[in-house]
């Protein structure tokens, strides 16, 4: 088909939004429709734990609407996903099935690193101008109703990112709660600002130089365009500017004055103050709103995975460099880490046909490779244990948490014996399929760290072949392996067992 | 800055409005004028009139009673502005009647059309012809109603004329009242023979002269016509209300017991009758009016209406066809070649309804969503609308049910529309969804293309024909995705972060009027090329009209053509004297509101739905769509030149807020609508030249 319809459905902390787009053959994407519905299900979560029948039916309701929308365009796909509201609420589960029951609508929960991963993507298709911004040290501050996700860019590369529970919804509940007591609301919400963010300063902003900010957010956003800039980007001082300004006005004023809806308003004053306090902080020059919403990822993630556009910039590099930049913090060892991913990504391609598996689960194998040895910054004795836990602790923009917790599980199982289904999945909520995932990626992982078992980086060429029930490993290097031989077997045991497939180590001297 | 807030800049908004009315009148005494059309034109004052009451003075009641004593933007208290309608009303009826019986009524009789408006006055052979009409078709369905101690008085049904009747057992002292509805349901004119010419009697008159045949064993010792108005206002708390259909329909029924405001009798009524109908209707003295005539001139319509008399009418014009749309051609690809704008009534309605039709049966067309408003009584438009349903397409419609007096014909339409399939909204609360638009969303090759439909008058195949309007078809990108965003907020989501081309009220519009006007007013000021042309049916709005006054102070020259209500006083020394104001009452009904704004030569043009009245401006939902195609802007503006250069059917306001004509002296005479047909005429030849053109010109080489 020449021409192909896509919805994408957020359901997020304050509003329910649904765009529709279509891919033309030639690659273009557009946006045919854009429908917002505001419905506080933050508040219920943040403040309740819970999302309230009213809000449930309310939700249904509105995405029974959304499903004759998609009718009424034929759209070929769809994808629906709850941001934090829905992921927070005690419900979630209870939550889903209603919504399949009653809308015929999936909807799948994001994690917080998977919905930044998509705002973050969104604005690099917007092209030129996000390739410029992040070229010298430029942060991400993507504002939502729960939290503020902020992401810092060092020469085009994504240095880290950090979550910071306060986003707008939620600092407004913070501040209805503290309001009856004080007049200054917007001291207090600096004040909440500031501590939050001055760790993140501490540990991140550190001898950093931070000149440009990518602002991704809902209200701002929308007040910056209707201000009128082209390129929708400012200076710092005009941002100053603007929020000194916009202060003095009243409600009304602001939505005349700025193309808002008034009932937004008073979610427009926290956002403000939240991004003036990380322009504050991070000391950037230029801020730059691309105007993005999740769809808009969604929308990319889509065509992505059906292959109906391509995009310039390697996304799958960004996540490779936040783990890199993790490493770096535990003090890995970064050469010995690189060979592990190097042989890692051989063996995979060596035995795909035998393991089945693809791209993404490769890029969980890389970046398993890559902070292997974090535990052992925290402990020589319990590495693996402590790196599961620093790898569970630690947000990885782009990989879910099930997929954290298939990395933290690959780099538990290097060191530690291999546990079984019904055992590991007492303990958490791994299903069967992320299992095997763990199950096969260890097994690789277990040779590629068995081939350089000492933190020397020894091995020069390694080659896989599969020849009958065995997969013979030649090792060409010109120093002793005697070490990595002795302990080989052990590792690869669960190779063995896992394919049936014996792993027969050979060493060639150069 | 001045403030401009004395009383004395400003027309009373309900005075202003029985002036445009008195224009009206005026078409009836321009003898220039067919004699038939001046009829009309008197017809046309009294349901004026008639809704005037119902709406407007109703409201102003409802205030007086609520205790309300804001004063309006001219000063004037409720009670003020009651008194001065009541005054400037009976005036106004008067004049209406000196008209007809004095003016008209002669001149038919001098043309052979006779009308008896007093039964005594048939000779014996229309007496006969009466009597066994009556007999046959009147009394059949007639129901006198007599009052009397077991029979409280009956609901006399608002604006329905009645006959009351002083009555007494023969042979008794007693007079009790009767009272007998005109049936509606039959023609008001009844055609008698005639000598010579053609000859009428009022159906009433008909009634009043065999009135004792209705109550047998009685005497009857007078009966004189007499007509009500009651309040008619809607109250409905749209939040409460859980149904808004079925609320409305409650307080539809509701609207046959409001207050009397307003009782018409027959001048010479007999005391005692003219004593109990005051008393059992409630109405205060100065809402009688005693009628030197026929009671409700709408009549005169029905006169207009008959067959015959083609010399003294105008000719019909037939609206002509819009040459960038060929018969039979598809409307989707003239509209992807160029935006269109039409001009009705001088250009024929019918791309509208084939647009929708067209839609409906395009396998192509995934949806269609339009607003109606007010729609004809056999509507083309919901036929295809229900057959777009059928088809399965996705047919969003958003019927206004608070439509002022056409709410039960559209609950009509919402439940029909429903019925077919289509999803049916009925718009938001608190707000009348007046914006006239239509949007066919259709998946072509290249993607899903958007066209739109956007207009100054009304979905309504009849009135189209009647009513000057603008409408414009575009497949604009940007247009298309602020159509979308209308009918998704019309369907209660939330507006979208930003709009590209549309302007909507109640949420940007106002401003936007009032920064265009102050851009004009700053470009004036820095000495650059400033104007404002405004065509609206009415002006209203305090903060449009200072507006309009300090850009007048800052030297902006400001011509509005203003159909009806003008607050705003022209010509004013130091506030408005670079306004002019002027009104046309024609053949048709101004209903168009179109914008021009200089800025400093780049200039602007925008056509919409409201006018400048708070109500357009705050409480409904009206679009403003910009023309941007610069060969449309050209013919817009040529629309604008044109009404401004008229001086024979336009009035000028006077400082004072008074109007007059403009006084001819040996220039050309221009008539704006005339011209219009004829521009009409002239681009059907002008297409036709070049497509039937056997000229054969030769491709010249290099």
């Amino acid at each position: 088909m020449a021409v192909r319809t896509f919805a994408a459905i957020d359901v997020g902390s304050y509003e329910l939004g649904m765009k529709i787009f279509e891919f033309t053959n030639k690659g273009v994407v557009r946006e045919i429709d854009s429908i917002r519905h505001s419905i506080e299900l933050g508040t219920d979560t943040y403040q309740r734990g819970i999302i309230d029948m009213a809000h449930m039916d309310e939700l249904c309701y509105v995405l029974s609407d959304f499903s004759a929308i998609m009718k009424s365009y034929k759209v070929d796909d769809y994808k629906a996903y709850g941001t934090s509201a829905i992921r927070e609420t005690k419900n979630t589960a209870i939550l889903i099935e209603q919504i399949k029951l009653r809308t015929g609508i999936k909807v799948d929960v994001l994690s917080n690193s998977e919905q930044r991963f998509l705002h973050y993507k969104a604005a690099a298709i917007k092209g030129a101008r996000f390739d410029e911004f992040i070229s010298e040290g430029c942060a991400i501050a993507d504002v939502g109703g729960g939290s503020i996700q902020i992401s810092l860019f060092d020469n085009d590369a994504l240095v880290t990112t950090q979550n910071i529970r306060l986003g707008v919804l939620r600092s407004m509940d913070m501040l209805a709660a503290l309001q009856p007591r004080t007049r200054d609301v917007e001291g207090i919400l600096r004040e909440l600002i500031d501590n939050q963010l001055h760790v993140f300063k501490k540990l991140y902003l550190k001898g950093r130089s931070i000149k440009n900010l990518i602002l991704i957010d809902d209200y701002v956003s929308s007040m910056l365009y209707h201000t009128g800039s082209k390129d929708r980007s400012f200076t710092a001082d005009s941002f100053k500017q603007l929020c000194g300004k916009i202060k003095t006005l009243s409600p009304a004023e602001i939505a005349s004055m700025y193309g808002i809806n008034e009932e937004t308003v008073p979610l427009l004053l926290p956002a403000l103050s939240i991004v003036s306090r990380i322009i504050k902080i991070t000391k950037a020059e230029k801020i730059w709103s691309p105007g993005v919403s999740l769809c808009d990822g969604m929308a990319y993630e889509y065509a992505e995975k059906e292959k109906l556009v391509h995009y310039r910039h390697d996304f799958e590099n960004d996540i490779i460099a936040c783990a890199k930049v993790m490493s770096k913090r535990y003090e890995g060892n970064e050469e010995r880490n690189e060979l592990i991913e190097r042989i890692a990504c051989d063996l995979f391609d060596a035995t795909r046909k035998i393991h089945g598996m693809g791209k993404r689960d490769k890029l969980l194998l890389r970046i398993a490779a890559l902070v292997g040895d974090c535990g052992r910054y925290i402990s020589m004795e319990a590495g693996a244990e402590c790196g599961y836990d620093i790898i569970m602790a630690t947000e990885m923009i782009g990989v879910s948490h099930a997929e954290r917790e298939i990395i933290a599980n690959i780099v538990r199982f290097n060191k530690m014996q291999f546990r079984y289904y019904d055992e590991l999945a007492s303990q958490s909520l791994i299903d069967r399929a992320s299992y095997l995932k763990i199950a096969k990626l260890s097994a690789l992982f277990r040779i590629a760290d068995g081939i350089c078992r000492s933190y020397r980086t020894k091995v020069g060429d390694v080659r896989f072949s599969v020849k009958g029930n065995e997969l013979v490993i030649n090792v060409y290097t010109v120093d002793d392996i005697n070490l990595e031989q002795g302990f080989f077997f052990r590792k690869a045991s669960l190779f063995e067992e896992v394919f049936s497939i014996k792993p027969v180590l050979k060493y060639k001297r150069r | 800055m001045k403030d401009f807030e004395s009383k004395d800049l400003y027309v009373n908004r309900e005075l202003s409005w029985l002036m445009f009315d008195e224009r009206v009148l005026g078409e009836a005494t321009d003898t220039s004028n067919p004699l038939m059309e001046r009829l009309k034109f008197l017809s046309i004052t009294a349901s004026n009139l008639d809704e005037f009451f119902m709406v407007r003075v109703a409201s102003l009641i409802d205030m007086q009673h609520a205790g309300y004593n804001k004063k309006d933007i001219a000063g004037m208290s409720v009670d003020e502005q009651l008194a001065a309608i009541s005054d400037k009303t009976h005036e106004l009826v008067d004049n209406q009647y000196f008209v007809l019986m004095h003016t008209l009524l002669p001149l038919m009789e001098a043309e052979g059309i006779h009308v008896i408006t007093k039964h005594e006055e048939l000779t014996g052979t229309q007496a006969e012809f009466v009597d066994r009409y009556f007999e046959e078709e009147v009394y059949p369905v007639l129901t006198p109603m007599a009052v009397d101690s077991s029979r409280p008085f009956p609901l006399v049904r608002n604006r329905t004329l009645n006959i009351g009747a002083l009555i007494g057992k023969k042979g008794e002292d007693s007079r009790d009242f009767a009272t007998v509805q005109v049936p509606a349901g039959l023609d008001r004119i009844v055609e008698i023979p005639s000598e010579a010419g053609r000859s009428f009697i009022l159906l009433e008159e008909v009634i009043e002269r065999n009135m004792s045949k209705l109550f047998l064993n009685y005497d009857v010792f007078c009966a004189y016509p007499y007509r009500i108005m009651r309040n008619a206002d809607l109250t409905i708390d749209e939040d409460e209300a859980a149904d808004l259909l079925k609320e409305i329909e409650k307080q539809i029924k509701r609207r046959q017991w409001g207050e009397v405001i307003r009782l018409e009798v027959a001048d010479d009524i007999d005391p005692g009758l003219m004593e109990i109908l005051k008393m059992e209707l409630s109405v205060r003295s100065d809402s009688i009016y005693r009628i030197a005539g026929p009671i409700d001139l709408t009549f005169l319509m029905k006169m207009y209406g008959l067959g015959g008399f083609v010399n003294l009418k105008k000719k019909v014009y037939l609206p002509k066809p819009v040459p960038e749309i060929n018969d039979g051609a598809d409307i989707f690809e003239a509209i992807r070649n160029h935006d269109i704008l039409m001009h009705h009534p001088y250009q024929t309605f019918d791309p509208v309804i084939d647009f929708v039709k067209s839609a409906a049966s395009d396998p192509e067309v995934l949806a269609i969503k339009q607003t109606l408003y007010r729609v004809s009584g056999n509507s083309p438009i919901i036929a295809a609308l229900e057959q777009a349903a059928e088809n399965g397409k996705q047919v969003t419609v958003l019927v206004e049910l608070k439509a002022r007096f056409d709410e039960e014909h559209n609950i009509l339409w919402a439940r029909r529309l429903e019925q077919a399939g289509c999803h049916v909204i009925y718009g938001l609360v608190g707000l009348k969804t007046h914006c006239k638009i239509t949007l066919v969303v259709r998946r072509e090759e290249d993607g899903i293309r958007r066209y739109v439909h956007l207009g100054t008058g009304n979905y309504n195949d009849s009135t189209a024909k009647l009513y000057t309007d603008v409408g414009l078809l575009t497949c604009s990108e940007q247009i298309g995705e602020d159509a979308t965003a209308v009918f998704n907020m019309l369907s209660g989501y939330s507006e979208p972060l930003y709009w590209n081309r549309l302007c909507l009220a109640p949420l940007w519009l106002k401003d936007r009027f009032i920064h265009l006007i102050e851009r004009e007013e700053k470009n004036a000021l820095a000495g650059k090329r400033s104007y404002i042309v405004a065509k609206v049916n009415s002006i209203c709005d305090r903060e449009v009209i200072q507006a309009l006054y300090r850009a007048s102070c800052a030297g902006v020259k400001i011509d509005l053509i203003v159909r009806g209500i003008c607050c705003l006083k022209p010509g004013i020394k130091g506030v408005s004297e670079n306004i002019t104001v002027r009104s046309i009452v024609g053949d048709f009904l101004e209903h168009s509101r179109i914008f021009y704004f200089d800025n400093a030569g780049n200039y602007e043009v925008y056509c919409g739905s409201s006018d400048w009245m708070p109500r357009n401006l705050l409480r409904r939902v009206e679009i403003m769509f910009p023309i941007l195609d610069e060969g449309l802007k050209k013919k817009v503006i040529y629309i604008l030149e044109t009404l401004l250069a008229d001086n024979v059917k336009a009035r000028v306001e006077l400082s004072d807020g008074t109007y007059e004509r403009i006084e001819r002296t040996g220039g050309e005479a221009v008539c704006a609508q005339e011209t219009f047909c004829e521009w009409a005429k002239s681009l059907v030849k002008e297409s036709d030249t070049v497509e039937n053109s056997r000229v054969f010109i030769p491709i010249e080489g290099a």
